[in-house]
């Protein structure tokens, strides 16, 4: 595989196109089918080889588009800029930079096109040129392009340009790209001109120098649009997934409900398959018959049809009083795409009193539903106890040996009774009873968090303060089934 | 058809002709997908909303390359005896009891246990063999001596183990039956999947196939649609009723109207002798497009505003 190709590949994983190996050997195949001539041809295929769901087709044709707009990165391979150079498409992309400001400055932006053009060699002998054995006032005097291209290149290498991933290392690249290049040098002898009096010579090397930093801080921006869209984003969740939900800023809120709704998918993707082969429904004649065949057709094993599908039937319960208030959303949130991606989910929400909210989460999008729980059931003080008796009420006989109910707060019942006796009521009867509280275990039972009398009469009772954790406890409870 | 050995463009630009004279207007994505699972040996996982000439796609494919076309329809509780293979139990049984008294005889000259189980061995494997062994479709379509297109309709309607079975077809070309051994494909067969993506297909499944989104059609592919399957609709007609149904795809409905139902407004409109679109006309037949009372009322009253749309553009 040519190594724009895999440079393209890595893109598109950082892109959310999880492309695997045998996708990126078809890719290579397709390529070598297709050629990079004919680039919208080009996109198509790729795309039914690499894309495999709508979404990822999306993200692919932005990959593409940019990747291909940047073909004359100076990092790209040479092979290919061969092969391009008789594209048409690639001499407009060339054409259409812009145009060198002076005479002299176009050390590394035009450059690039024609040294790759050149030194089809590859560059794993250049980079033991660049920098170091040919030093770089000696490049700048000479104002050699080619060469001052390749040490940009190895520089860049050197400080592993690749994984530049915000906006704000933007100079620290920079900086570190130059200093690889020989920078020190170059300013020592700028400043020894200035003494000698060769103030002349001086002005030229620095102002070749502050061109060489152009071009370098050029290259240092391409490459981060390149990859970096993907990468931050990447980034950014990773973080979410890990801070505590009471931190999540405002504005990071939708990329929670992405997370959060992958999440629900997978646990119950998981969850949902076909578990039993149960002894009752109907007679499988065939299946029976072939087993009973050793028994010279005397039906002793009996194979039946029926299989039972094991989809857990939920109800979750979500403190959203003040005291939680900062994570409430996020709760509700998750609560929310629980309701979405399982059959039988039935969400309650309180504070004082608690009011079945299935009915709208059905019906409303996450962004009207979470505020309407808010208002409707929010802001009164908590009262664990008479929450436990409304849901008695609503809903004691609907709870079953297969009802799993979550109940999602941190047991501060400003002082009131929490009824512990209804809940034990509830896992009597349910299959499990799982209690996710947002606060550390330390200081459970403190103030007046109940939390110590909840919870002997739950099945597990956790901490539950990012994303992460509230993704494991789940999957370890959905897999002890 | 002979696109195999052509350079990409031209192949693709004859796989498109070659739809087309079949009856099916596709564009160049749906081309280049055929011309590419022909040359990666990779089946087609083919996604898009329903009635947009999924299933129509394979069948075209089928007469094309001339090839039989062998269907396979996925439902909740397909499993790999209707799908894969299954040995002939009756069969089975009855060879049992008929052979009953020649093996005695076979058996007349043995000496003790040992040696009878000896000559039992010898013919033991014959009742699992492939005389015995019933092909379904996927097991058919391996068998075949010429080409085939096996179309696997709905795979998104059948359940996770039998899309696991299919892994071994879809990568391989071979199928594995413990008692006989791998039955190797004698030619490699065209291999459509489609899923109205009711559920999300594995990743082990999707990274064995070319991916193929068909989305609605855009006007102008959708009026060549309509020449094509009803030549005799004037024109005019047909460039209002297309304008029209683009126009209906833009709101919220329940069920969006597909290529297939276009059609078959067209054929209504053209058994009605209709020459323009009036808005009577459309209120009556709406329900050729809507299939839910809610999106025929909701639409009812947008039907003028539709028309004088469909009339403006083309008069």
């Amino acid at each position: 595989m040519d190594k724009a190709l895999a440079d393209f590949v890595e893109m598109l994983r950082y892109s959310d196109v999880p492309v695997s190996i045998s996708e990126s050997v078809d890719a290579a195949e397709t390529v070598r089918l297709f050629g990079y001539k004919d680039r919208g041809l080009l996109k198509t295929a790729l795309a039914q080889v690499m894309a495999k769901t709508i979404e990822e087709q999306e993200s692919f044709e932005r990959c593409f588009d940019e990747f291909f707009s940047y073909q004359i990165n100076p990092d790209l391979d040479p092979e290919n800029t061969q092969e391009e150079d008789e594209n048409p498409e690639t001499s407009e992309t060339a054409k259409s930079l812009p145009p060198p400001t002076a005479a002299n400055d176009d050390e590394g932006q035009s450059s690039p096109a024609s040294g790759g053009g050149e030194g089809g060699g590859g560059f794993s002998g250049e980079q033991s040129q660049g920098g170091a054995t040919a030093p770089l006032i000696d490049l700048l005097e000479r104002n050699d392009r080619t060469e001052l291209t390749m040490a940009m290149t190895a520089a860049a290498n050197a400080a592993n340009l690749r994984n530049i991933v915000l906006m704000t290392q933007r100079g620290l690249y920079t900086r570190r790209i130059m200093e690889g290049m020989g920078l020190d040098q170059v300013n020592r002898e700028i400043s020894r001109r200035n003494q000698e009096g060769d103030a002349a010579g001086a002005d030229r090397l620095s102002g070749r120098t502050e061109l060489l930093f152009d071009a370098v801080r050029d290259m240092v921006e391409r490459q981060l649009a390149l990859t970096s869209g993907g990468k931050a984003k990447q980034f950014r969740q990773d973080i979410l997934k890990n801070v505590r939900l009471s931190n999540v800023e405002h504005r990071d809120f939708k990329y929670m409900r992405l997370l959060v709704q992958r999440m629900a998918k997978r646990l119950t993707d998981m969850n949902s398959r076909v578990k039993k082969v149960k002894n009752r429904g109907h007679l499988d004649i065939r299946k029976t018959m072939r087993r009973n065949v050793a028994y010279d057709g005397i039906l002793f094993e009996t194979h039946w049809k029926q299989k039972h599908k094991d989809r857990p039937k939920v109800l979750a319960v979500c403190d959203v009083s003040g005291s939680v208030a900062s994570v409430a959303r996020f709760l509700l949130l998750f609560l929310y795409s629980l309701n979405e991606v399982l059959p039988k989910v039935r969400s309650f929400a309180f504070s004082g009193d608690l009011g079945e909210i299935t009915a709208e989460f059905d019906r409303l999008g996450p962004e009207e539903a979470i505020p309407y729980a808010i208002d409707k059931y929010g802001g009164r003080s908590t009262d664990y106890g008479r929450a436990l008796e409304d849901f008695k009420d609503l809903c004691l006989n609907d709870i079953d040996n297969r009802t799993t109910v979550i109940f999602l707060g941190d047991g501060r019942s400003n002082g009131a009774d929490p009824r512990v006796d209804i809940l034990k009521e509830i896992k009597l009867r349910a299959k499990r009873v799982i209690w996710l509280n947002p606060e550390r275990k330390s200081i459970w039972g403190s103030g007046d968090s109940e939390m110590l009398r909840i919870a002997p009469y739950c099945t597990t009772a956790q901490t539950c303060n990012s994303l992460n954790k509230l993704e494991l406890i789940l999957r370890d409870l959905l897999k002890s089934n | 058809m002979t696109f195999i050995d052509k350079d990409p463009a031209t192949a693709i630009d004859l796989i498109k002709e070659g739809f087309e004279t079949a009856g099916y207007i596709c564009d160049r994505h749906i081309a280049t997908s055929i011309y590419l699972s022909q040359k990666l040996d990779k089946p087609i996982l083919v996604e898009g909303p329903p009635g947009v000439g999924k299933t129509e796609l394979a069948k075209a494919a089928s007469e094309i390359l001339s090839a039989p076309l062998i269907r396979l329809q996925c439902y909740e509780g397909l499993d790999e005896s209707k799908a894969l293979y299954e040995w002939k139990y009756g069969k089975q049984l009855l060879y049992t009891q008929i052979l009953k008294e020649k093996l005695g005889d076979l058996l007349e000259d043995a000496v003790g246990l040992e040696q009878s189980m000896e000559k039992l061995h010898q013919f033991g494997d014959s009742f699992y063999s492939e005389k015995f062994l019933e092909a379904r479709p996927l097991l058919q379509a391996l068998q075949s001596e010429e080409k085939t297109v096996l179309l696997i309709d709905e795979i998104d309607k059948s359940d996770h183990e039998f899309e696991a079975y299919l892994l071994e077809i879809l990568s391989d070309y071979q199928i594995s039956v413990p008692e006989i051994g791998t039955i190797k494909a004698k030619t490699k067969p065209l291999v459509f999947l489609t899923s109205n993506n009711s559920r999300e297909m594995s990743d082990a499944l999707k990274r064995r196939c070319l991916h193929l989104y068909i989305p609605f059609p855009d006007a102008s592919l959708e009026r060549r649609i309509i020449q094509t399957r009803v030549p005799e609709l004037e024109e005019n007609l047909r460039n209002q009723l297309v304008s029209f149904v683009q126009q209906l795809r833009t709101q919220d409905l329940k069920k969006l109207p597909a290529v297939s139902e276009t059609i078959d407004w067209a054929r209504t409109l053209m058994l009605l002798h209709a020459d323009k679109l009036d808005v009577d006309l459309v209120r009556n037949t709406l329900n050729m497009l809507l299939k839910f009372e809610e999106d025929i009322d909701n639409m009812s009253s947008e039907v003028p505003k539709f028309i004088a749309v469909a009339r403006k553009e083309f008069r």
